[in-house]
């Protein structure tokens, strides 16, 4: 090789590395981003729309900057990832110009995948039901929800957009009444023809609908579910709502219902509110008609006197319409909002007339029957059953709740709507006694540990140590435990409040509470010795102070006060993360793991770096003799090769050593050393109970094959890209992929670990097994887990050098104990059992483990 | 804490997110709050009445933060004025102190950052008053 060339060579050597470390840098300062502007959605924080507009600028910048850097190391490769980032970046920007973007959905959306981050997509009206029949997993009648994209397609035809904005204007410029404006528009609406692709995705979705009812003749519930109905502003009865309407006139009652958003009385409320024509965006709600004896309204708060601590409920036989509309007389309950809910008082109404369906569609009045005229129209379970199931509604949504409820003929309550219900409160009188009486209160503890979800839980003290107690939790309680667990999941619906000892805000277990808006507080020390069971609590997760008793008061303050995430500025930060911050490409092998996949910047982030690191480990071993580089095989007292890549300052090499095989004292990377030092671990590797036949079958195939023989994809060979503060370290060890990438330096703001384990020799049950144990340990020990099938995904990250330095120790020993438990997973209590093993392993070497990372220390 | 003077504080910011969340933890201590979104409003009320401690925003449509402080500060000398700004800069912090303000600081900053300053103002508040 001429000396021109070998220059040249060196020189793109060391544009590459250079490259490299860029990319990793630009990695941690966007994972840091990130998670700073989760936090901020904490309820730690007071930020504003500036603190949002800096953030998404950096994460833009540190994103284009990642981009760049893997065009140089793979030139023309992923070309995709400009447009990517192009279209991400626009979506933000409209999102901060305080233009909510109609979004680029399909036609129609089914109930099963609607919550509420898709009030955008649905409306409020069916994105409120579909948090209820997904998240709370109550009954809600089976439907799909015509989206405001459809809506939007529908308006683009004929330019009906351009043509009712001449009519608004003219309306608003006085020179056309509103009643003259309104039937202009409706005409217009009626006379529009419903474009091919809305017609057809809403044929496909009421064929999905009626797959499930065989038999019958489908008939259905058309309603109304605008932007903002059903939130902040009720526009309470201003849109339509069709009961009981055939299938083949759905398009006809899709029409009708649009039409209503611009009925005359819609459009002077609009005016009146303040909301501008152009924030007209209608959404429709298409379900199943159930055939209901008893209909109603209830109100979990009485709305004129707040402080009597009642639920009012209004029901009458038949549709509930009547009571909506105030057309008839219907029987009035009110009942306790504590358990066990007692009746107060009940007017029993002389219901003459009902409303029920007709056989071939709509609705009529017949008369009651004369034994149902006097009698109480919902029955005292009925009522606890109802209150019940209100109280978990407003403990989700954290506002007082007006709920329009049905039974059907067979007893099932459904509920068909839920919206906040506005309260006239006293105000004053409550802030004048609240401090009072919360020095009234001694508080148990304060400031002790993360909140996880705010809120105010008020409840009894129950205590979990063993996984038998979560079985017998009781409803309403405080659930407090040592651990964080994703077991708790199971009874997420009937906890008031959750209080940890240990954990973290970003652990599988904090994602739960937040989805159901369980108010939580991990990390606190000591609260289990410091709770007693049964012990009545406030928990003011507000503020992080928990109260010794029962403070109805502090929850009322709040119920009357909007939630702070329904702010604008809190919704602004929650759209623009899910642009930034969600994660989509969890698995590499997986199908989206393209540039066009990359739907967020962390999903950028993420590809980039992980074919950053592709392209490193390829350009290593098609290229041997870097000399920037040290590379060799690390020796090991246990059966594994592994290559070492040292790409700055992370092995001691002296010059007469050179040519020896590398020994773990040589390793100055501190994730990588804190690694090794793990998996060597007395009793981490050998804690063997197999067979010998077996384990030495087993162990044979952890040595790799000669690296010359295969490329890196054949065979993937055990090999770790090291630094000083950076260790990436890709295993194969039996059947299973591990890979391990860390970042450890002393600002613990930069730090991450990122574990990924997949695959296995054994079938897919064995297989999830172990994935469970792998994930109950990480979980364990404050690592956020993501799980599919058998693969896990464990990230823990801003954590100090010592605690970070631990955990990359505990993934050692991790690595090694868990290396082929897949075969020896018979059953599921062996996932106890290997956890216990494995804790134990831990306590055993506790002074070993405990002195890791000590000399960190700062 | 009946027997006490309750404290007054007025709170000023454009963005409603912060008057939201600084509202109720005032008020379960024991403040007496008010909150308004804009200058011209919020000095209107001063001038009706003084309050004891007033956090503010700094750039805000119409009269600015600095010029708000500036007549409260004329107003009543002995009022508080607590800065938090998403735009703080040097010569901003630098300007402020020399108004007289009682204390600076960023956004975004944690509760608990608010909240030690407020309670070291009410020192200061209440041993003139008392």
């Amino acid at each position: 090789m001429g000396d021109r060339k070998r220059i040249a060579r060196q020189e793109s050597f060391n544009v590459f590395f250079k490259t490299f470390q860029k990319i990793l840098t630009a990695n941690n300062q966007m994972l840091a981003v990130i998670s700073e502007m989760g936090d901020k959605l904490s309820g730690d924080y007071i930020f504003d729309s500036q603190y949002i507009r800096s953030a998404c600028r950096e994460a833009e910048e540190l994103t284009q900057e990642l981009i760049t850097g893997i065009n140089i190391l793979a030139p023309g490769k992923y070309t995709g990832l400009n447009d990517a980032f192009q279209h991400i970046q626009s979506e933000i920007q409209e999102e901060q110009a305080g233009r909510p973007v109609i979004p680029k959905t399909d036609h129609i959306m089914l109930y099963h995948l609607i919550n509420r981050d898709f009030e955008d997509v649905v409306g409020a009206k069916n994105a409120n039901l579909g948090e209820i029949k997904n998240v709370l997993e109550l009954n809600v009648p089976d439907g799909f929800a015509v989206t405001t994209r459809a809506f939007d397609s529908f308006m683009s035809v004929n330019n009906l957009w351009d043509k009712v904005k001449t009519i608004t204007d003219a309306w608003y410029n006085k020179k056309l009444s509103v009643e003259k404006a309104s039937q202009q528009i409706q005409t217009l609406i009626a006379d529009t023809k419903i474009p091919d692709p809305l017609k057809k995705a809403v044929d496909k979705a009421s064929g999905l609908l009626y797959r499930g009812i065989k038999g019958q003749k489908p008939f259905l519930a058309v309603r109304s579910s605008a932007w903002g109905e059903d939130s902040g502003h009720s526009f309470a009865g201003q849109y339509l709502s069709l009961l009981n309407e055939p299938a083949d006139h759905l398009l006809d009652c899709y029409k009708k219902i649009v039409a209503s958003a611009y009925s005359a009385s819609a459009m002077e409320y609009r005016r009146n509110k303040g909301f501008s024509e152009k924030e007209v965006v209608m959404a429709v709600g298409c379900q199943l008609m159930i055939n209901p004896r008893t209909s109603g309204v209830l109100y979990t708060f009485d709305p004129q006197m707040p402080e009597r601590d009642l639920m009012l409920i209004s029901s009458t036989w038949g549709l509930g319409a009547p009571i909506v509309d105030g057309r008839s007389a219907s029987d009035h309950f009110q009942v306790n909002r504590r358990f066990p809910y007692a009746e107060t008082l009940i007017t029993i109404a002389e219901k003459t007339e009902k409303l029920v369906l007709q056989k071939n569609g709509g609705t009529k009045n017949c008369s009651v029957p004369n034994e149902g005229r006097t009698a109480a129209s919902l029955t005292p379970k009925q009522l606890k059953l109802l209150a019940k199931t209100a109280l978990m509604i407003e403990r989700h949504f954290k506002t007082p709740q007006d709920i329009e409820f049905a039974f059907d003929k067979e007893g099932t309550l459904f509920i068909l709507q839920a919206r906040p219900l506005n309260i006239q409160i006293n105000r004053s009188m409550i802030i004048h006694d609240l401090p009072d009486i919360l020095s009234r209160h001694p508080i148990l503890f304060g400031n002790k540990g993360t909140i996880a979800q705010r809120g105010i839980a008020i409840g009894k003290v129950f205590k979990i140590f063993k996984d038998e107690d979560i079985d017998v939790f009781p409803l309403g309680a405080i659930l407090v435990a040592k651990y964080t667990s994703p077991r708790f999941a199971k009874v997420i619906r009937k906890t008031a409040g959750i209080i940890t000892d240990v954990g973290s805000a970003t652990g599988h277990m904090a994602t739960i509470a937040r989805e159901f808006r369980v108010p939580t507080i991990v990390n606190t020390g000591n609260a289990t010795a410091l709770l007693e069971s049964k012990q009545e609590i406030t928990m003011d997760a507000e503020e992080n102070n928990i109260y010794k008793g029962i403070i109805n008061e502090l929850r009322n303050y709040h119920l009357i006060e909007a939630p702070i995430e329904e702010t604008f500025e809190y919704r602004l930060l929650r759209r623009v993360l899910k642009k930034t911050g969600s994660l989509n490409l969890l698995d590499p092998t997986a199908d989206n793991f393209t540039p066009s996949g990359c739907k967020t910047f962390h999903d950028i982030t993420r590809f980039v770096h992980e074919k950053a690191v592709e392209e490193l480990i390829n350009l290593q071993y098609y290229h041997h003799h870097d000399p920037k580089t040290a590379t060799g095989k690390l020796k090991l007292p246990v059966p594994l090769d592994l290559v070492l890549i040292d790409i700055g300052a992370g092995l001691v090499v002296n010059e007469n050593e050179k040519s020896a095989p590398i020994v773990p004292e040589q390793i100055d990377s501190i994730p990588m050393r804190a690694f090794i030092d793990g998996l060597l671990m007395p009793g981490a590797w050998d804690t063997d109970p197999m067979s010998v036949g077996l384990g030495s079958f087993m162990s044979s195939m952890t040595r790799t094959f000669s690296t010359n023989m295969a490329t890196p994809k054949d065979i993937g060979q055990n090999l770790a890209v090291i630094s000083k503060p950076y260790a990436h370290i890709s295993l194969r060890l039996g059947y299973h992929f591990t890979m391990i990438d860390a970042y450890i330096d002393d600002n613990p703001n930069n730090n991450y670990a990122y574990f990924r384990f997949l695959g296995g020799v054994t079938d897919i049950t064995k297989r999830s097994r172990r994935a469970l144990l792998l994930s109950e340990i990480l979980e364990k020990n404050d690592f956020f887990i993501e799980v599919r099938g058998d693969l896990v995904v464990a990230r823990i990250k801003k954590l100090t050098t010592e605690r970070m330095v631990r955990k990359l120790y505990l993934l050692g020993v991790l690595v090694g104990f868990s290396r082929q438990l897949d075969v020896q997973m018979l059953s599921d209590q062996h996932v106890h059992r290997y956890m216990e093993n494995f804790n134990q392993l831990i306590t055993s070497n506790s002074n070993i483990y405990e002195h890791e990372g000590s000399h960190y220390e700062q | 804490m009946n027997n006490e003077q309750q404290i007054s504080i007025l709170v000023l910011d454009d963005e409603p997110v912060v008057c939201k969340r600084l509202r109720p933890i005032l008020e379960k201590k024991g403040y007496a709050v008010e909150t308004f979104f804009e200058s011209e409003e919020a000095l209107k009320r001063f001038k009706e009445k003084p309050f004891h401690i007033v956090i503010t925003d700094l750039k805000m449509k119409g009269l600015d933060g600095m010029q708000f402080l500036t007549a409260v500060k004329e107003l009543s000398p002995d009022t508080e004025v607590i800065v938090i700004t998403g735009f703080a800069t040097m010569e901003t912090a630098k300007e402020s102190f020399r108004k007289g303000v009682f204390d600076f600081l960023a956004k975004p900053f944690k509760l608990g950052e608010i909240s030690d300053i407020i309670q070291k103002a009410e020192v200061k508040v209440r041993g003139r008053i008392s």
